[in-house]
Parts: structure tokens; C-alpha cells; sequence
């Protein structure tokens, strides 16, 4: 009955040249969204600015003159607009909806597009809290600005048709309203400027309570070793108290608005009277063209109010349309290259000139140095991962000029510190759904995780917890392993692929893994002596640079340095 | 999802609901007394306007029209006046009751069992404390006043009305059955559309929050496509629950807004028959259709606003559910006998029917230091957990000196046991109000201290505002390392007499780590300390090692105990050393 044609099949790709572009943007995109609810905006609020005009005269015709039949007529007309006004309120909120939907899920869509393909950048340059706000608050308030704009058509061309009515009537009665409604608006508009302000400020206070409120439900755990609840608790009720007096200072300009949304247009309905009852006197209105007269002023508190929401919704939707475009202004960390080039034949081996570094194609390398940031820096140029990676080459080719679709699906970094989405386990282990079960409970055993399926009710079809929390450090560590051998790449990088998992499971791993990648290029970042056994050679950076290279026996024997760093210092007592 | 934390029952929420009104009694009524006045003073037009029409039918002068005008200003001065003192008291109230409500409820989830939260997901607690306390913001602030405002109008705009003519006053009546099918209606529906619709957002918030904290795995496993997809469905679930409400008012607000119009419609032909039959004056019809018009404001207003209580209720909803996650502790006043920390048959399941641990007996030596190795999964985390009182185990005993942990006081565990784990959360704040959490009248020299005693002092002196630098959230983001170093400083401070360390210098690169480890060691210094390790260094240096297999103590003793009793730990030792 109701399709809202959501969500977008394609958001398309925004004007992010400033936040009012982008709304105008969003806008364009539903353009024939908006007319449609516009056009049922302006019949619903026409039919109720006749109201007062059918009840004038019922009034006079059907009551003053007291002519029966005409106080039917006028009754059935005022049925009539009740009837109209229903039908369209009715179509036109359906409409305003869908726009405030379509423009918000475009909102929600673009950002998580934007966020699914920038890579690490967008986590330099916010926080998951600021991004998630931008969903949750910011993409669902500029909706808001788009859900209006039938409700402010219709209050325009009600106010319009008013004001036609008043000056045919009385060309001095219809300049009160025509210059008197936008003058109110105005006086409104000072109003609001202190509440905006103090708004703003109590905005900032709200703001800090709330990240209190997140940092309750993130750090509980770790409030929870420490025992820092009652003093957490504390901090909550003090900017709680904060909040609440800078609600107080929002309370008086708040309150002046709302005596003023009484007082303004009362004054309108006032004058209105006054003039009117005037001219009933001087016989050039009849009474019930009176009581018309003070329907229409009346009447017109609501496309005042229309008018006023109108605006903050608008200039919400700008501050939150401001916000969204620091995220959508995250450049991907991996530029695309501009003239890409085909990457080399199967069986190349990777070199970097910053340390000196090569890997040979079909061996399993693994690389030591002193510090493991330096490591997982190398890693992170082999797969270009990061903004600099240049002078990393893939056979003869420098890997910055790959296509980043070819380069990803042939070379795969997979990290340190692992992250799960939720999902099955299936779908976590293989987001692509080309493998079969046998493919990946392979791909467990190698990595030694059979025990964690056996373990879950449903196997491989229970449900993961967001981010895989439900699971220990180790058993992320040994799924995350399973997901990489499952790409099954021709290049695979692994940065400390077992540093969470105990000493015994990692020898199990680091054999299986050797095996399994018999012929394919692998290379391991780490320095446990469990890995660095299987290892066909293994590369010892010091100080960044490539210091010797060999099997990990031989290492041990020829070089103090890395001797100390694989044994952690226990060979010095 | 049945694993998402509980929300409440309407009964539940009119019982708060009751309870509150109850304690802010007097201020309520205040606020409804300023209300009726204001409301009062605009009752005033009509009737004036009737009284004017009937003048000029009756025929009078321009001096009575001034003299009826003016009291129409002053009636307007004073409506005016009335709604501003009411609406302060209304928002004083308000502004207190949210007040009250926020911080009651942070009590509660700062006192969550943790397994219960970890079971829903940290991103449903996360959705309550922030976007359901900000929704809830506008209801106690406007929906809920509004909705008092405006059934006083609509109360005293009929007792107006039969004031002037009980009769008349039937026109009134005219949509109030439509209105009251229509709304009942609505409103049984209604709730679960909102709660629907907050539980498909905040999944969407969740969803993108893992993207952009999986930001880099994302883009090596060239993911991107599938996180798009994920969203994507979640906002389709989004969508079927915005297209339930969306029908739903479809058909009540036309039924509303009919309602509101048909009084004015009967009113007009009933009054216009009065009079023709003499039983009612034309000012009098004209006062009776005016405040028919002038009804449907308030009206419309009250039921609009109960829409948006309706939202509310559901975040209130979200909020007060969290009292009846049962207490997984609770204090019984008893004092530990000595410092000796004993689990006796523990076993525990994050799970129901999938135990973790499967009956742990383990008695710390006071001083001691016991490294706790084992496979990953085999229960070495929950065994910590368990030790430092964060879980009760699901059977058996964990206790000290005699007292069950968890029937000690929360700020009084902390003093004897703590944990520090690898996963570790800068609190928004400053550097100082970080490490107050576990010792809140600490003073600067003693945090001071307690940063250098962790090797942090090199970084910390350099901060730009010293201990008051902002950290956290939006401000200066501290490394995996610093954010570790800060957890054992507030170690430090807190103090316990026995230490629970699960892999906590992980996150160091190896020198530092054993550096720090090295510091560490003179504070540990006298203390029991029970340090969850999967490298075996750390067993090496204990004095007791128990090696957990699937959720059992298969080895206790010392390292050479070990090694000589040739078993699994022996065997592993081996291999590590190869």
C-alpha cells in the first residue's frame, strides 16, 4: 500500500561543497518527493484557512438573517473542508515523511558508504562516537528540514490566500496582515536569537553528558576492575547538575517565546477585531464577516508557527549537514592511482628500498625487528594500508601504482589487533559467501579453531556479538587467522597472527599455516621463536633497516640483538 | 532479539510514572494552577466576540466596540503574563525530573552485572545512555507539559462553553467518539512501531560503528561492499518499522482532525436552530462556535504530543527496563576475615548450559604471585574475572577471608582485589579525573606518583596542560601503550592488597613492556598477584603456576614442580625454549 522506496539503491554522489550545497543536493535528488508533498501541503492548509471563512457566513446568513437553508448549506460546506482537510492532512504527512525518510537514509547511506571505504583515515580523524553521532543524530535531523517543506509550502500560500480574502474585503485590513505576518515573524526571530545562543550552550553541556553516557557503557568493564563507579557516578551528577541550570537559562528566553506566540498574534487578532468591529458599525462589514475576520486572524498563529519551526529546522539541518561533511571529507587513506597499471604476473616476490627488504615469491619470510611498530609499518606498505608506500614494489612494479581493486585481491594484510563483525561466524569467516563448509572448517583446523565452532550451539551459523566480543583475545586472534586463509590470497601478510594465543596452540598454527601455504607467497610479521621456526628465512630489521637475513637458527647463533628481542630477554639471566 | 537488555512493562512505567508525580506533588500543582489561569484569560475573546456581534445586530456605538476591544487587550496582557510564569514552573519541574531520572539511571548501569551487558551487546547499553536520554530530553521538556497545558484548555474551553449553554454544549461532544475509537486505536499499536524503530536505528549505529572501528580491516579485506550491504539491511529493517508508524498515523491523524472539525460543524447548525427557535441569543451562537474553533487547538495538541509521549515512553521505556536485570551481587554487610582470596568448585557460563569453568578450586597464598597460563579459550580470562568479583560464580564460591566477593560492597572489593586487562578505555575528561576514578581524593603529587611508578611520567610531564590535559573521546588520543600504562597507574592508586593482571603489558613492544615490568615488580612488591599470561616468561617468574585446560586447573605448582612432573606445561616449556 505504502512503498517509501527505501533504502536508495544508489545515494549517488553528493555536492560536499558546503552544507547548504548539500542539502540543495539531497534536495534535487527528490525533487518530485517534495513537489508531491508540497502540492498536498498547500490544498490541506488552504482548506483550513477557508474554515473561518465558511463559518462566517454560516454565521451571518444561517444565524444573523436566519435563513435555514442557507445555514445547511454553509454547514455541509464546512463538512466538506473538514472532509478535504483529513483526506489531504492525511497524503500530505505520508509524503513529508518519505522525504524526511529518503533524505535522512541518503544521509545515513552516503556516510556509511563513505566510512566502509576510506580505510584507517577516517579513524585519524574522528572518533567512532563522532561518526556514530553523525548517523544516529545528525543524518536523522537534516531529515527533518526536508519533512517540513510541505507543511511551510502550505503555511505560505495560506497566509497568501488569506490576505487576498482580508483586502478584497478591506485594503487596509489585508496590508495588516500582508505586512503584519512577516513583521511578527521577525519579531519572533529576535526572540529566538538569546534562546538559540543559550540553546547552543546547553547543546555543549548536553553534549558532555552524553559522552559521559557512552564512556559509561564503553568503559564499564574497565570501570568494573577498578572500581570506579561511585566516583564515575559523581562526575555524571555533576555535569547532570550543569545540564540542568543551563536548562533553567534556556527556560526564560524559551518561556519570553511562548508568552510572545500568545501575545503577537492576539495583538493581530486585537487589531483585526477592533477594525472590523469598526466597520460593522459604519455598516461596511457585515457581523458575520466579523467573526471571519477574527477566524482568519486566528487562524493565522499556525502558519506563523509553521514559519518559525520552519527556520530551526533549517538551520539544524545546516549545522548537522556541517558535521556530516567532516566525515564525508575524509580522503581514503590509499589514493587510487590516477593512471594504474597492471600488477605483475603470478610468482612475483615484493621489495621495499625504505629498509631494504625483498620477499621471495613462494616462501614463507618472516620479519623481526627491534621495535614491532616497525614491522607492522612495513607491512602496512606492502599493502598499502597506509598514505606513503612509496618505494614498495611488487615485482617490478611500484605497488602505489596498482589499482587498488587488483592490489587488494592479491595482496592481504591481515592485522594485529583483529576485529570481528557480527554476522554468523559463517558470514564473519567469509563476508564473500564463496566458500564451502569443508572450506572453511579447513581453514579453521589450520588455525587450530575447531574447538571455538565446536563450542557455539549453532556452529557455524550462531551469531557473532558486535565486534566479537563474546569471544577471548586468542579466539578472535585464531578466527581472524581463518577469515585470511579463507581469501586464500596470492600474497599473504600477517602482522603477530598469534600473539594472543597461548604458546601451545601457536606452534600447532605456525606449523599448519607453513603447510598450507606451501608455494604461496606468506609473509609474518613477529617475534615469537614458535613462528619464527617454520619460517623459510627470516628477515632481522634493526633501526629500520635490514640487518641480516637467514633462518631463524642461524640468527640466533650470529646475531645478539635479534637473539635478545626473540627471547624476550629470558637468555640474559 | 531476546539477548537485548529488558525493557519495561506499561505497568512498570505508569508505576515510575506515579511515583514521580507523588514526589514533585507540590510543584506539579503550582505548574496546572499557573496553566488553568493562563488558559482562562484566553477564554475571553470569544465571548467578547459574541458580545460584540450581538451589540451590532442589537445596535451600539464606537465607544462600547473601543471600550469591548480593550477589554480584549488586556484580557491578551494577561494570558500573556500567566503563560510565562507558567511555562518557567513548567520547565523547573521538567528540567528536575530529567534531572532526577538520568541520574538514577546511570546509578543502575554503573551497578549492571557485566555479563549481562556483554550478553546484549555494549552498543545497546550505549543507544540508552545517550540517544535514549536525548529523546526522553523532549518529552520530559515539552510533550509531557504540553500534554497538562493542553487538557487543562480543553477542559475549561467546555466548562466555557456550558457556562454560556448546556445545551450547546452536546456540539462539543459531536468528535469526541471518533477521536477516542481512533486514538485507542492508535495508541495499542503504536508502541511496538516506536520501540521497533529505536532497536533498527540504534542496530544501524551499531552496524556503522564497527565499520569505523574495523575501519582497517575493512579496507584490507576489501570488505567495504559488505559493510555497505549490512547497513543497507539494517536500514531496510529501519524502514518496514518506519512504513508500520507511518500507516498507523495515516489513519489516525485524519481521524483526529475530523474530530476536531465536526465540533465546530454541529455547533454551527445546532446553534444556528437555537436560535431560530429562540432558545439562544446570536452572541451566545457566535461565543458557542468560536470556542468549538478554538477547541481543536488544544485538542489537536494533546493528542500530537501523547504521539511523542509515545516515542518517549519507549526510550523511557529502554531506561527503566534496566532495573529488572537481576542483582548479581549483593552486600551483606559481613567482613573479610583476613586477606586469603579461595574459589572453591567455581563454575561459571557466559552462556546458559555452556560452562566455561567446570568446577575451579584455587587457593591464593597471600604474596604470592601465580601466573595463570594455559590455551586461549580454555577459561583464563573468566578464571581472573571470577578471582577479582566481577562475575559470581554461576555454582560453588569465590571468597576472601571468608566472604563471598560479590556480598562486598563494590567501593570496598576494589580496595582489596583489582583487575587490569588488555582491553583498556580512556574516560572522556581530563588526565587527572582518569586516574581519580580509583581513588577519588587522590591528591596531584600522589597521581604524580602513581605515573611515574609506571614509566608514564615521560609522556604525562610533556602533556601540554599537565594533569588537567583533556583525553579521550574528542580530545587528545593517548597510544594502545599510554592507554595501558594509565590502567596500571590507576592500579596504583586504587591500592588492593591483591592484583589481577590479565595480559596487561601486551599492548607494550617488548622492551618496554619488560621495562615496565620491572617497575611493576616494586609495586607488586608485598601483594598477591595473579598475572594471566600466554607467554611463558611471566610463569617462569612466579612462584606458583596453574595451567588452565578447558575450564579446569589441570596443573598447580611451581615452575620446577612443573618441569619435573612432566605434563603439559613441562611439554610446552620445551617448545618455547627450542
Amino acid at each position: 500500500m505504502v512503498d517509501l522506496g527505501l533504502p536508495l539503491a544508489d545515494p549517488g554522489t553528493p555536492d560536499t561543497r558546503s552544507p547548504a550545497r548539500l542539502l540543495v543536493w539531497v534536495g534535487r535528488q527528490q525533487l518530485g518527493m517534495l513537489l508531491i508533498a508540497i502540492a498536498f501541503g498547500t490544498v490541506w492548509m488552504v482548506a483550513q484557512s477557508l474554515v473561518p471563512w465558511a463559518v462566517g457566513q454560516g454565521i451571518q446568513e444561517g444565524v444573523v438573517q436566519g435563513d435555514e437553508q442557507r445555514l445547511l448549506v454553509w454547514t455541509a460546506v464546512l463538512l466538506g473542508l473538514a472532509l478535504l482537510q483529513a483526506l489531504m492532512g492525511s497524503l500530505r504527512h505520508r509524503y513529508a515523511v518519505n522525504n524526511g525518510l529518503m533524505a535522512s537514509f541518503r544521509f545515513i547511506q552516503l556516510l556509511g558508504r563513505h566510512v566502509a571505504r576510506t580505510g584507517a583515515a577516517v579513524q585519524d580523524r574522528l572518533t567512532t562516537g563522532e561518526v556514530v553521532a553523525t548517523v544516529s543524530n545528525d543524518a536523522l535531523r537534516s531529515g527533518n528540514a526536508f519533512d517540513i517543506t510541505a507543511r511551510l509550502a502550505g503555511a505560505i500560500a495560506s497566509y497568501v490566500v488569506v490576505a487576498v480574502i482580508l483586502l478584497s474585503a478591506s485594503p487596509a485590513l489585508g496590508i495588516l496582515v500582508l505586512a503584519g505576518v512577516p513583521l511578527l515573524v521577525l519579531c519572533l526571530g529576535v526572540v529566538i536569537k538569546p534562546l538559540q545562543r543559550r540553546q547552543r550552550e546547553q547543546r555543549e553541556q548536553v553534549g558532555h553528558l552524553t559522552a559521559l553516557g557512552a564512556d559509561t557503557a564503553v568503559g564499564l568493564r574497565v570501570l568494573r576492575g577498578i572500581g570506579g563507579e561511585s566516583a564515575f557516578l559523581d562526575r555524571y551528577r555533576a555535569q547532570s547538575e550543569r545540564v540542568r541550570v543551563s536548562g533553567l537559562h534556556v527556560a526564560r528566553p524559551q518561556s519570553t517565546l511562548d508568552a510572545a506566540q500568545v501575545f503577537l498574534p492576539g495583538l493581530f487578532v486585537v487589531l483585526v477585531t477592533w477594525i472590523g468591529a469598526r466597520f460593522v458599525v459604519s455598516g461596511r462589514l457585515e457581523p458575520g464577516e466579523l467573526v471571519a475576520f477574527y477566524g482568519y486572524a486566528a487562524f493565522l498563529v499556525i502558519p506563523l508557527r509553521t514559519a518559525a519551526e520552519a527556520l530551526d529546522k533549517m538551520t539544524r539541518a545546516l549545522v548537522g549537514a556541517r558535521r556530516m561533511l567532516t566525515v564525508l571529507e575524509v580522503e581514503p587513506i590509499a589514493a587510487e592511482p590516477e593512471s594504474p597499471v597492471p600488477g605483475p604476473s603470478a610468482g612475483a616476490g615484493l621489495a621495499d628500498a625504505r629498509t631494504g627488504v625483498t620477499i621471495e615469491p613462494g616462501r614463507l619470510t618472516c620479519l623481526v625487528s627491534e621495535f614491532p611498530d616497525e614491522g607492522a609499518a612495513l607491512a602496512d606498505r606492502f599493502g598499502v594500508l597506509t598514505d606513503d608506500a612509496t618505494g614498495a614494489s611488487f615485482g617490478d612494479i611500484p605497488l602505489m601504482r596498482l589499482s587498488l581493486a587488483e592490489l587488494r585481491s592479491r595482496v592481504l594484510v591481515s592485522e594485529a589487533s583483529p576485529v570481528l563483525f557480527a554476522g554468523t561466524l559463517r558470514s564473519t569467516l567469509d563476508p564473500t559467501g564463496m566458500a564451502t563448509d569443508t572450506e572453511i572448517l579447513t581453514a579453521l583446523a589450520i588455525a587450530n579453531g575447531l574447538d571455538i565452532v565446536e563450542a557455539l550451539d549453532d556452529g557455524l551459523d550462531d551469531e557473532v556479538d558486535e565486534r566479537g566480543r563474546s569471544f577471548s583475545g586468542g579466539q578472535r586472534q585464531r578466527l581472524v587467522l581463518a577469515r585470511a586463509l579463507l581469501a586464500d590470497p596470492e600474497v599473504m601478510i600477517l602482522v603477530e597472527p598469534t600473539s594472543a594465543v597461548d604458546a601451545h596452540s601457536e606452534a600447532r598454527i605456525a606449523r599448519a599455516l607453513h603447510d598450507a601455504r606451501a608455494g604461496k607467497t606468506t609473509v609474518i610479521v613477529t617475534a615469537s621463536p614458535l613462528v619464527l621456526e617454520v619460517a623459510d628465512r627470516v628477515a632481522w630489521l634493526e633501526s629500520g633497516r635490514l640487518a641480516a637475513s637467514g633462518t631463524h637458527h642461524e640468527l640466533l647463533a650470529t646475531v645478539p640483538g635479534y637473539r635478545n628481542t626473540v627471547t624476550r630477554g629470558e637468555s640474559d639471566e | 532479539m531476546s539477548r537485548q537488555l529488558p525493557v519495561a512493562t506499561t505497568p512498570e512505567l505508569v508505576a515510575r510514572a506515579k511515583l514521580l508525580s507523588r514526589r514533585h506533588r507540590g510543584a506539579l500543582a503550582g505548574m496546572v494552577a499557573l496553566h488553568a489561569a493562563a488558559a482562562t484569560a484566553g477564554l475571553a475573546a470569544p465571548a467578547l466576540l459574541g458580545h460584540l456581534v450581538q451589540s451590532v445586530v442589537d445596535g451600539t456605538t464606537v465607544r462600547h466596540i473601543d471600550e469591548v476591544v480593550l477589554l480584549l487587550a488586556l484580557a491578551l496582557v494577561a494570558q500573556t503574563a500567566l503563560t510565562w510564569f507558567a511555562r518557567y514552573a513548567s520547565f523547573r519541574l521538567s528540567e528536575r525530573v530529567f534531572a532526577d531520572l538520568r541520574e538514577e539511571f546511570m546509578e543502575r548501569v554503573l551497578a549492571l552485572p557485566l555479563s549481562t551487558v556483554e550478553r546484549a551487546g555494549i552498543g545497546d547499553l550505549v543507544s540508552r545512555t545517550t540517544s535514549d536520554i536525548d529523546a526522553l530530553a523532549r518529552t520530559v521538556r515539552f510533550a509531557i507539559p504540553e500534554t497538562i497545558i493542553a487538557a487543562v484548555t480543553t477542559t475549561l474551553t467546555v466548562a466555557a462553553v456550558v457556562w454560556i449553554s448546556p445545551v450547546a454544549a452536546l456540539a462539543c461532544l459531536a468528535g469526541a467518539p471518533l477521536l477516542i475509537v481512533g486514538t485507542r486505536w492508535y495508541l495499542k499499536r503504536a508502541p511496538r512501531g516506536y520501540l521497533w524503530e529505536r532497536a533498527a536505528y540504534a542496530r544501524v549505529a551499531g552496524t556503522v560503528g564497527e565499520t569505523v572501528d574495523g575501519a582497517r580491516t575493512v579496507d584490507a579485506l576489501s570488505l567495504a561492499e559488505t559493510r555497505i550491504a549490512g547497513i543497507d539491511a539494517d536500514l531496510a529493517d529501519a524502514t518496514a518499522a518506519e512504513r508500520f508508524t507511518l500507516l498507523l498515523r495515516m489513519v489516525w491523524f485524519p481521524s483526529v482532525e475530523l474530530a476536531c472539525m465536526l465540533p465546530v460543524v454541529f455547533a454551527l447548525a445546532w446553534m444556528g436552530w437555537l436560535v431560530s427557535a429562540g432558545h439562544a441569543s446570536i452572541g451566545e451562537a457566535t461565543a458557542v462556535v468560536l470556542y468549538t474553533a478554538q477547541l481543536s487547538d488544544p485538542v489537536d495538541r494533546l493528542i500530537s504530543w501523547l504521539d511523542e509521549i509515545q516515542v518517549g515512553a519507549a526510550s523511557l521505556a529502554r531506561l527503566v527496563g534496566i532495573e529488572s536485570v537481576p542483582a548479581d551481587r549483593e552486600e551483606s554487610g559481613a567482613q573479610p576475615q583476613g586477606e586469603s582470596l579461595l574459589a572453591r568448585d567455581a563454575r561459571f557460563a557466559y552462556h546458559e548450559g555452556r560452562d566455561v569453568l567446570h568446577g575451579v578450586d584455587l587457593e591464593l597464598r597471600t604474596g604470592e604471585r601465580l601466573a595463570v597460563v594455559g590455551p586461549s579459550g580454555a577459561g583464563k580470562s573468566t578464571l581472573g574475572r571470577l578471582l577479582a568479583g566481577i562475575h559470581p560464580p554461576r555454582t560453588g564460591e569465590v571468597s576472601l577471608g571468608g566472604v563471598p566477593l560479590v556480598e562486598l560492597p563494590l567501593e570496598q572489593l576494589r580496595t582489596e582485589v583489582a583487575l587490569v586487562t588488555q582491553e583498556q578505555h580512556v574516560f572522556v575528561g581530563s588526565l587527572a579525573e582518569n586516574l581519580r576514578l580509583a581513588r577519588p581524593g587522590a591528591s596531584d603529587d600522589e597521581l604524580q606518583g602513581a605515573l611515574a611508578g609506571v614509566d608514564a611520567d615521560t609522556w604525562a610531564d610533556t602533556l601540554p596542560d599537565g594533569l588537567d590535559t583533556q583525553v579521550g573521546a574528542g580530545a587528545l588520543t593517548l597510544t594502545p601503550a599510554q592507554t595501558q600504562q594509565l590502567a596500571l597507574a590507576r592500579l596504583v592508586l586504587a591500592d588492593p592488597h591483591t592484583l589481577v593482571l590479565d595480559e596487561a603489558t601486551s599492548l607494550l613492544d617488548p622492551r618496554a613492556a619488560r621495562h615496565l615490568e620491572r617497575s611493576l615488580a616494586s609495586l607488586l612488591e608485598g601483594r598477591t598477584v595473579v598475572a594471566i599470561a600466554h607467554r611463558l616468561h611471566t610463569a617462569h617468574d612466579a612462584d606458583r603456576v596453574a595451567v588452565i585446560e578447558d575450564g579446569l586447573i589441570a596443573e598447580l605448582g611451581s615452575h620446577h614442580d612443573l618441569l619435573e612432573h612432566g605434563g603439559s606445561y613441562a611439554a610446552l616449556w620445551k617448545s618455547w625454549q627450542a
